[in-house]
This record gives C-alpha cells, sequence and structure tokens, in this order.
C-alpha cells in the first residue's frame, strides 16, 4: 500500500503553550484512519495543520510524497467535513454540493449537464433524493451530515478529513451514520481520517486507530490491537474500558500499598508504573473465598449498578478509596443480586492484565 | 404589584419621548401648509394652501420671495453623501476583515481608527483648512470636505462591521478553501452574502451622517455650498415656510431610504435566521 499522506514531526504551539509535539503517522490510500483522543489532545489542531488553516511551528506534511506545509489550503486537495457541518446557509442543498465544482480555481466545472448528473450521482449515494432544492435550514440534522459530506466528496479528493463529523447528531442517528461513512467510503475508495472522542467509534470505524495523548502519538494500531493491548496507561484511560492503579512493582507482584496482584505475563515498559484489567474480564464472587492458583483480585464495596441494555456496569470501592468497574454482559452471565455496602471479592486471571513499568 | 405602577410611569415618558422627537418636525409640517406668499413662519394658519410645495418646485409666478438657494446644495450633499458612503463601507469592511487577525499594534490602530469620530468636528474641519492652505490646496466639497466625512463616518462602518465578524462563524470560509476556491471567491460568494445585513447597515450610517454633516463642512468645503451650509445661510437673511415645505420633502426622502433599507435587511434576516437554526442543530 501506498502512503497519501505521510506527517514528519509536526509541532505546533498557541502562545508558548504546546499543542501538538514530535507527531508522526502515515496514512495509506484506501484506508479509514480514525484518530482518538480526549478534548485538549491536540486532534482537531492536527487536523486543521493538514488542512492548511493553520500552519504548523515545525515538521512536514507530506502529500502524495509532496511537502504541503506552504500551500495555501485551497490548492492542497484535500477534503475536510466539519463538526458543525458548516454548510453555506444561503445556498440550497444542490448549490451547496455544486459550490465547490463550479467555484474552485482548479478546472473549474462549467457544463450544467455535467455538473447536474455528478451532483445527482452523489446526492443518491448519501441519500438525499428529492432534497437537491430545499435550503439546508429545511433538513433534519442527519441530512444536513450527509449534505456535507456530499459537498467534500463530489470534488473526489484523494483524502478527506473528518473532524467529529457525528459529534453533533443524537445518539441512533449517529449509530446509523456510522455505517453509511463505512458504506460511502468503501463505495469511493477515497481515504478518510477521522477524528473523535469515542472509543467505540473509533474502534468501530477505523481500519487503524491513531491514539492522540497530550498533543504527542500513543499508539497507532488495529482496533483490534489497541484495544486488547494498549501501549501505555495512558491510551487503556482513553479507551474508558480499563480499571486502572498506579503503583510500584515490588519483586513478582505490582503492588500500590494496599493491593498486591502477582505478575504473569509480559511487562510493557513505561516511565510510571500501572496496572490495567479490562472492565469485562473482572467476575463477582462473596468475599471470604481464597483465590486459585492463576488469579488475582481484591476485596471491594459494592455501590451501585447501570442497566446498559446488553450489560450490566458495576461499581465498587476498592479498599484504597479507587472506584472499581465491572461490566457483565448479559449474554453469558446472568445479572447479579448484589448487596449495596457489603463486601464481594473481585476477581481476574492474573495474565489477562496489563503491566506497566 | 409594581407592574401596575411602572407601566404607566413608562408609558407617559415614551409618549414624552416621541412628543419631542417628532414635535418640531409636526410643527414645521403644519406651517408649510401655510398661505402664500404673504402668510409668515408663524401661527396662526391664516389659510390652508400648498403653496409653498409649488414654490420649491418653482410652480408659483414671481414673487417677491426669492426661489430657495438650495439645490446645487441638495445635489451635492446628495452626491457627497453617496461617495462617502461607498468608500467609507469599502474602508469599513475591508478594516473589519483586516482585525478578524490579530496583528502586531491592532489595540492602537483600533483607537486610532475610532478617534476620527470622537474628536470635535469644528476643530477638526479648521485644522483641515489650515493644512490646505498652507500646502496650497483648493478647499471643495469634493476634496477636502470629501475626505473629512471619509475620515468622519469611516470608523462607524468599521465598528459595525467589527460587530457583525464577531459573531462570524468562519468554519464556512474554511469548507470553502478546502473545496478548493480561492480566498477572493470565497469572501465573494461565501463570506459577503452573509455579512451584507451588516454591510447595509454601515452604508446607512454613512450616508445619513454625511448628509448633514455641518461643522466639519463649513470649514472645508470652501466656496460651494453643501445642503446643511445653504439651508443655514438662508436663516440669516429671511424665513418662509417654503424651507419649512423642503424641510418635510426632505425627510420624505429620508424615510423612503429607511424604508429601502427595511426591506433589505428583512431579506437577509430571513436568511440569517437560517444561519441561526443551523447553528442551533
Amino acid at each position: 500500500m501506498t502512503d497519501v499522506l505521510r506527517i514528519e514531526g509536526l509541532s505546533k504551539s498557541y502562545s508558548a503553550k504546546p499543542a501538538l509535539f514530535d507527531v508522526s503517522l502515515s496514512v495509506a490510500d484506501n484506508e479509514y484512519v480514525s484518530l482518538l483522543g480526549p478534548s485538549g489532545s491536540g486532534k482537531t489542531v492536527l487536523l486543521r495543520l493538514i488542512a492548511g488553516f493553520e500552519q504548523p511551528d515545525a515538521g512536514r506534511i507530506l502529500f502524495d510524497g509532496n511537502d504541503i506545509a506552504s500551500v495555501p489550503a485551497h490548492e492542497r486537495g484535500i477534503g475536510f467535513v466539519f463538526q458543525n457541518f458548516a454548510l453555506f446557509p444561503h445556498l440550497s442543498v444542490y448549490d451547496n454540493i455544486a459550490f465547490g465544482l463550479v467555484n474552485r480555481e482548479r478546472d473549474p466545472l462549467t457544463d450544467e449537464n455535467v455538473l447536474r448528473s455528478k451532483i445527482m450521482t452523489m446526492v443518491d449515494l448519501v441519500g438525499l433524493k428529492g432534497l437537491e432544492d430545499r435550503g439546508v435550514h429545511q433538513i433534519s440534522g442527519g441530512q444536513r451530515q450527509r449534505v456535507a459530506l456530499a459537498r467534500t466528496l463530489v470534488s473526489q479528493p484523494r483524502i478527506v478529513l473528518l473532524d467529529e463529523p457525528l459529534g453533533a447528531l443524537d445518539a441512533n442517528l449517529r449509530t446509523r451514520m456510522r455505517g453509511e461513512l463505512r458504506r460511502i467510503r468503501s463505495q469511493l475508495g477515497v481515504t478518510f481520517l477521522h477524528v473523535t472522542g469515542s472509543e467505540t467509534e473509533a474502534l468501530a470505524m477505523g481500519d487503524r486507530i491513531v491514539v492522540l495523548d497530550n498533543g504527542s502519538v500513543g499508539q497507532i494500531d488495529t482496533p483490534d490491537a489497541v484495544y486488547n493491548r494498549p501501549i501505555s496507561p495512558n491510551v487503556a484511560r482513553y479507551l474508558n474500558c480499563y480499571n486502572l492503579f498506579e503503583g510500584a512493582i515490588d519483586g513478582n507482584a505490582f503492588s500500590n500499598g494496599v493491593h498486591r496482584f502477582p505478575l504473569k505475563g509480559a511487562l510493557w515498559p513505561n516511565s510510571v508504573p500501572a496496572y490495567a484489567i479490562r472492565q469485562d474480564l473482572i467476575t463477582v464472587r462473596q468475599s471470604g473465598v481464597s483465590l486459585a492458583d492463576g488469579e488475582a483480585g481484591l476485596t471491594a464495596t459494592y455501590l451501585a449498578s447501570e442497566y446498559t441494555g446488553a450489560a450490566f456496569m458495576y461499581f465498587f470501592k476498592a479498599a484504597d478509596g479507587h472506584i472499581v468497574e465491572v461490566e457483565g454482559h448479559l449474554s453469558h452471565r446472568a445479572p447479579q443480586n448484589l448487596d449495596a455496602n457489603s463486601t464481594y471479592q473481585l476477581v481476574w486471571k492474573a495474565d489477562e492484565a496489563l503491566v506497566y513499568g | 404589584m409594581q407592574t401596575t405602577v411602572i407601566k404607566p410611569v413608562l408609558s407617559v415618558y415614551t409618549g414624552l419621548f416621541l412628543l419631542f422627537l417628532y414635535g418640531p418636525f409636526v410643527v414645521l409640517g403644519i406651517l408649510s401648509f401655510q398661505t402664500g406668499p404673504n402668510g409668515g413662519p408663524q401661527f396662526p394658519i391664516i389659510e390652508w394652501s400648498t403653496y409653498w410645495y409649488q414654490h420649491v418646485f418653482g410652480l408659483t409666478p414671481p414673487s417677491r420671495i426669492a426661489p430657495l438657494p438650495i439645490y446645487e446644495g441638495l445635489a451635492r450633499s446628495l452626491t457627497l453623501a453617496f461617495m462617502t458612503m461607498i468608500v467609507s463601507t469599502v474602508l469599513g469592511v475591508m478594516s473589519a476583515q483586516a482585525f478578524r487577525t490579530k496583528f502586531k499594534g491592532s489595540d492602537a490602530v483600533f483607537y486610532l481608527i475610532v478617534l476620527g469620530m470622537m474628536v470635535p468636528g469644528v476643530l477638526v474641519g479648521l485644522g483641515l483648512a489650515l493644512v490646505a492652505n498652507i500646502v496650497g490646496i483648493d478647499r471643495t466639497w469634493w476634496g477636502t470636505a470629501f475626505v473629512l466625512h471619509v475620515v468622519y463616518t469611516f470608523p462607524f462602518a468599521f465598528l459595525v462591521m467589527l460587530a457583525i465578524f464577531n459573531r462570524f462563524d468562519s468554519s464556512v470560509e474554511e469548507a470553502a478553501w478546502s473545496l478548493g476556491v480561492s480566498p477572493i471567491k470565497t469572501f465573494r460568494k461565501v463570506t459577503f452574502p452573509l455579512i451584507f445585513p451588516g454591510v447595509l447597515s454601515a452604508m446607512l450610517f454613512a450616508f445619513t451622517l454625511s448628509y448633514d454633516e455641518f461643522s466639519r463642512t463649513l470649514f472645508a468645503s470652501g466656496r460651494d455650498l453643501t445642503l446643511p451650509l445653504a439651508i443655514y445661510g438662508t436663516f440669516s437673511i429671511e424665513i418662509h415656510p417654503n424651507i419649512f415645505a423642503f424641510g418635510v420633502l426632505t425627510t420624505l426622502f429620508s424615510f423612503s431610504l429607511l424604508a429601502v433599507y427595511a426591506v433589505l435587511m428583512t431579506a437577509s434576516l430571513r436568511r440569517a435566521k437560517r444561519v441561526a437554526i443551523q447553528e442551533d442543530a
């Protein structure tokens, strides 16, 4: 696979506050890359630098092998879909989609018939048939999202940057648009770089995931690898499905002073020692039963639970004050009746935990 | 309980305000229908007539009352106001656009621009007249006075446009760029249509401020008088109701300008509403 986009050592600061530091990554042709990071991790800044809306302090942006750092935004040929859609409010759906083709500097489309057929094909593809003549204020949020997408895709950019494109939609629409986005992308064979703050979105959408951690790249890998083997405690934290403990390696155990977990399996190098266990790998038992061989665990007080449909989330308070979350999927576990303020034993397989140190 | 007191008080206050605002104009309007050519600019109305309106248009038989020497002034003032409106609005839009990104010394430049509307007009007019004398430039309404009118009205246009750009969402411009549209074309096709209500307001400000500007023009305009100066000039001889008739006519003209403004504004506000809805979604 050839790289459409390569970023090398990109840095950007705002009034001496670094927003991005030494970011390097590459995006292959016809690939869907999701960029995950909490707010303030610099993900939107990275996108704006690639699009040319802002200038980097250092580093190179290679598009098709050419350094485009000094090329103005309108000559880059990189599509951008905004979180607030940024549709042209004074134009109809049709004219919004036609805007780029008609007004672009490089070979604008003047043939009315070619234009019409191109736009109608795109309108069909994104499912906006019959709405072409509406004003963009007369359609729903999901339809506006489709207009924003169609407007960008119709000029056939090699790569499209999407800045939290589903963030402005309500939950069930978001799930539907996820599938739509993937379908549209694979149909056109265009490369997507999709920024999101939602770990489920990142995992569901990307062929690969880039996790941004405080302005630097935390991990780049497939969704499966990122989910099961986050490379650092921070990446694990952003995935929102790990219980994390800080402490120290003490002989063949990890200890935070209160709890001790036996070490099995590999140690991930990291400057800050940490212990991570995924929420759905923990089982809840009555207290007083001792741990079997190869098991790790702690005793904790049950606080509350939350029903999420296919699963239950149980919240416990460990002896060190830490809130431990346990996810119980109802498909392979019956809902447990736990008594509030009673003590239980939380158990997991020691080799399923991730240890950093 | 409190509203029972506050409401009548406020209505009386509002009534008084409107009375003081429009009272003088109503008096002028009534007196303009005085009989002519012997009726004077005072009550009571001897007989209702449209004589003075006919006099304004030169439709009356010759009498001892000379036609108003203000028609050339009217033409000059309209031309001057139009020129000022165009130049100030263009400058206002451009400078407000420049202020969208902070640049070195932008604070200082901001105050220097706004100062143009603060400094006393008489002093500026006198100062420019002196400078023109020293440099050897003739004072004219279309030269020296025009410059002063622009200096005076440009800050108003600038402030109006600054307020408009302040709440302008620039992501629509970025969207246009990312589609390959050049910044200049983006301004023409996206930015300008969206800021048009503000441009209209800036134009209205510049036109009306220039149209009845007096103090700056007094010193800077030279021999040929603009309308406010010409009207002032007629006061020094003898006042006849024809000047009132003329006043009523120019006021009606201003109202029609406002009506045009209102129509254009409603059209673009309807568009702005769409923007607001889009932002809410």
